[in-house]
């Protein structure tokens, strides 16, 4: 499945356009960025709230896919452009990190939507 | 010309914050403070000065020097020291936070107690918004905000499992950091090149004066009615001639 499939599984939009679609190899769900750092992995999508740009630091220090936002979180400005930069596509939806990490998961392991 | 070393400890909490014992009035601290031997104390309650005015007086009483701040807490969920020299900038910072807490059911039984206290340790008032909760403002926000209105600004605690940068955040951001404060020698690489100090985090009386540093201020830092000169302790901190305690104790 590619980032640019989320949107068909989960009901989020991108936060901004332009990014290259990457190949997603799983996913981590997690508020702790140090957390993040030590279980995620190249090619991950994160489920989160944590809507800064640090969270964009940590996922392109370890290559990570996508960022899906929850909640409804606002999106500050320097993080769009913090993750333009680094090319990492910002996801925003209301569903929480439960449901959000449901969907995902079942759709990495091939269930229908 | 230089004055004696100097003992300083930024981080104390009073009864304000819901985690600080009611037994560490502003009173008690600066009373503590004075006893353990230091010169330069900082009241940081948990996003809220509200005690500041107790404790500037509380520390004239004693013959301390005093700063006036918060210890922030970030979206992040990560611990900011935001100090200013005079009370009111602290009271303005405050209420600038207190329009970014959320509205937390807030229950003393279970979440301790908030008091805004003389310097008689009478109770004035007890806030009902809960001061421990995350403020709605990021890390680099909170920061800028502090940076902006002049004051020295010193992440908390950076190698706590909870509430430091280096957990909440995985890394220290670079940012307007006067110092940062740590709990243990070993953050040296993680601190990236900022001034370490250590600080109490005193929330009992028992815990005043247990990790202060020593700092080597110039002659004049503190004006002729008694209030800190702050950039002189910037540049002090900036220059390395902080120590945390334990590079000096004996």
């Amino acid at each position: 499945m590619k980032t640019s499939e989320l949107s068909s599984v989960i009901p989020c939009a991108p936060v901004f356009d332009g990014w290259a679609p990457r190949d997603i190899r799983g996913g981590y769900t997690s508020d702790l960025l140090s957390d993040v750092m030590s279980k995620a992995k190249d090619g991950f999508v994160l489920i989160t709230i944590q809507a800064h740009k640090n969270t964009v630091a940590v996922a392109s220090m370890l290559g990570l896919a996508a960022v899906i936002l929850c909640n409804d979180r606002p999106v500050p400005e320097d993080m769009v452009e913090a993750a333009r930069a680094e090319g990492i596509p910002l996801f925003s939806t209301s569903e929480t990190q439960f449901e959000v990490s449901g969907r995902l998961w079942a759709a990495l392991r091939g269930d229908a939507p | 010309m230089s004055v004696p070393l100097l003992r300083a400890d930024l981080h104390n909490h009073s009864c304000l914050s819901p985690c600080g014992s009611l037994d560490l009035s502003p009173a008690v601290l600066a009373r503590r403070a004075r006893e353990r031997g230091l010169d330069l104390v900082a009241l940081t309650d948990h996003n809220s000065a509200r005690n500041a005015p107790a404790f500037r007086e509380s520390a004239r009483r004693e013959g301390l020097a005093a700063l006036y701040g918060v210890e922030a807490t970030c979206a992040e969920e990560a611990h900011i020291l935001v100090l200013f020299a005079g009370v009111e900038e602290a009271l303005d910072f405050s209420e600038f936070l207190k329009g970014h807490l959320p509205r937390l059911p807030y229950d003393p039984r279970i979440m301790g107690d908030q008091a805004v206290v003389d310097a008689e340790d009478n109770i004035l008032d007890l806030p009902e918004l809960f001061l421990g909760a995350a403020l709605d403002l990021g890390w680099d926000e909170v920061c800028r905000e502090a940076d902006r209105r002049g004051a020295l600004v010193i992440p908390a605690h950076i190698d706590r499992p909870a509430f430091g940068a280096l957990a909440q955040l995985g890394f220290l951001p670079e940012g307007p950091y006067a110092a940062v404060e740590a709990l243990r020698p070993q953050v040296r690489g993680e601190a990236r090149g900022y001034p370490v100090v250590s600080g109490s985090d005193a929330h009992y009386p028992e815990h005043v004066g247990r990790r202060p540093f020593t700092v080597d201020l110039p002659e004049g830092w503190r004006e002729p009615d008694g209030i800190v000169r702050l950039e002189i302790l910037r540049e002090a901190l900036a220059a390395g001639r902080a120590r945390p305690y334990w590079e000096t104790a004996p």
